[in-house]
């Protein structure tokens, strides 16, 4: 079996930020969900998540979502990677 | 070919470096990696060989012509070893890369400085002709870019998709530019010489072609993976 590549904290927060993005589109996000598909430990999840509300890319009221600064830089890091791909560099 | 008009082509190489080197800091200054440091650099040193070129065509009566062809040379030779480490050290990062890609940067930096000693301060060493180094720098340039056109073609191949064709087929153009200045240094056939300059700039217009759709095109036809594709759908 191919062991999988560590990702390094910058690849966690664009993979989380993309997830709670998509997420906060249904009614509630559930942490359970966000946890599975980042595939990170439930505390490390919630310390990421801390991290993130501190940087003001996420705010948890009303609910848990990306803040206006958090899109702005899930738009950027998605930029950059599609860049990344076409130029036919990888990034992990 | 006037020279006048060769000045021209050198100074929009250059332009067109310089303008791609504003977008290829980005990967390094959004994942903090060192090893995408060499793209930056890579464009960096590009841009100043053909400000060397420029200037030593326009200057060509004067004293310095020579110290500048071979400036040129050399920061030619290191543009296309820095992108070559960039591919090179992009695959998929084992334990010991983040050593080898520091030792390998260092390296050339340690080699430019060397070769700035050798040929440009006393004791003067005696060189062998500019024709000869300049033969053995194209043959180096052509193996780096060849390197970069397979992984870049490789890279297409495992995960085809229409946005990646177009960057090999610009380090292609690149190749078979200095390809055509080896022919033209070792047969003087000027369709070569012309050849050469139009197929260089030809691929650094398709990078910046490339850089374009990227950064300020539309993402509608291609299929959802983020934030920015449906953006776009709305």
């Amino acid at each position: 079996m191919r062991k999988l590549a560590r990702r390094d904290k910058l690849k966690i927060y664009g993979d989380l930020l993309f997830i709670l993005y998509t997420e906060s589109k249904k009614e509630k996000v559930v942490l359970t969900h966000v946890q599975l598909k980042t595939n990170v430990p439930f505390d490390r999840l919630k310390a990421y998540i801390t991290e993130l509300k501190e940087l003001g890319l996420v705010q948890d009221e009303p609910a848990l979502k990306l803040t206006e600064k958090g899109k702005q830089y899930l738009r950027e890091y998605e930029t950059v990677l599609d860049f990344m791909k076409r130029m036919g560099l990888t990034y992990r | 070919m006037d020279n006048l008009a060769l000045v021209f082509i050198e100074v929009i190489s250059a332009v067109l470096c310089f303008v791609l080197l504003r977008f290829m800091i980005k990967p390094f200054h959004t994942t903090g990696e060192g090893r995408y440091l060499g793209l930056p650099l890579g464009f960096a040193f590009l841009g100043f060989s053909y400000i060397f070129m420029g200037l030593s065509l326009y200057f060509e009566s004067s004293l310095f012509v020579e110290d500048l062809k071979w400036l040129q040379l050399f920061t030619q030779a290191y543009a296309f070893a820095f992108v070559a480490a960039t591919y090179y050290f992009s695959k998929e990062p084992t334990k010991n890369t983040r050593l080898w890609w520091n030792i390998t940067y260092a390296g050339l930096a340690f080699a430019a400085v060397v070769s700035y000693l050798v040929i440009f301060e006393p004791p003067m060493l005696e060189l062998p002709s500019y024709k000869t180094v300049d033969e053995y720098f194209r043959i180096f340039n052509v193996i780096c870019l060849a390197y970069i056109s397979i992984h870049t073609l490789r890279s297409h191949a495992s995960r085809p998709d229409p946005k990646t064709i177009w960057i090999p087929l610009s380090y292609l153009l690149l190749v078979f530019s200095q390809y055509s200045l080896l022919i033209w240094s070792v047969d003087s056939s000027f369709t070569a010489y012309v050849g050469a300059h139009f197929l260089r700039v030809s691929g650094l217009g398709i990078l910046l072609f490339v850089v374009y759709q990227a950064f300020y095109g539309k993402n509608i036809a291609a299929p959802k993976e983020g934030i920015r594709d449906e953006e776009a759908r709305t």
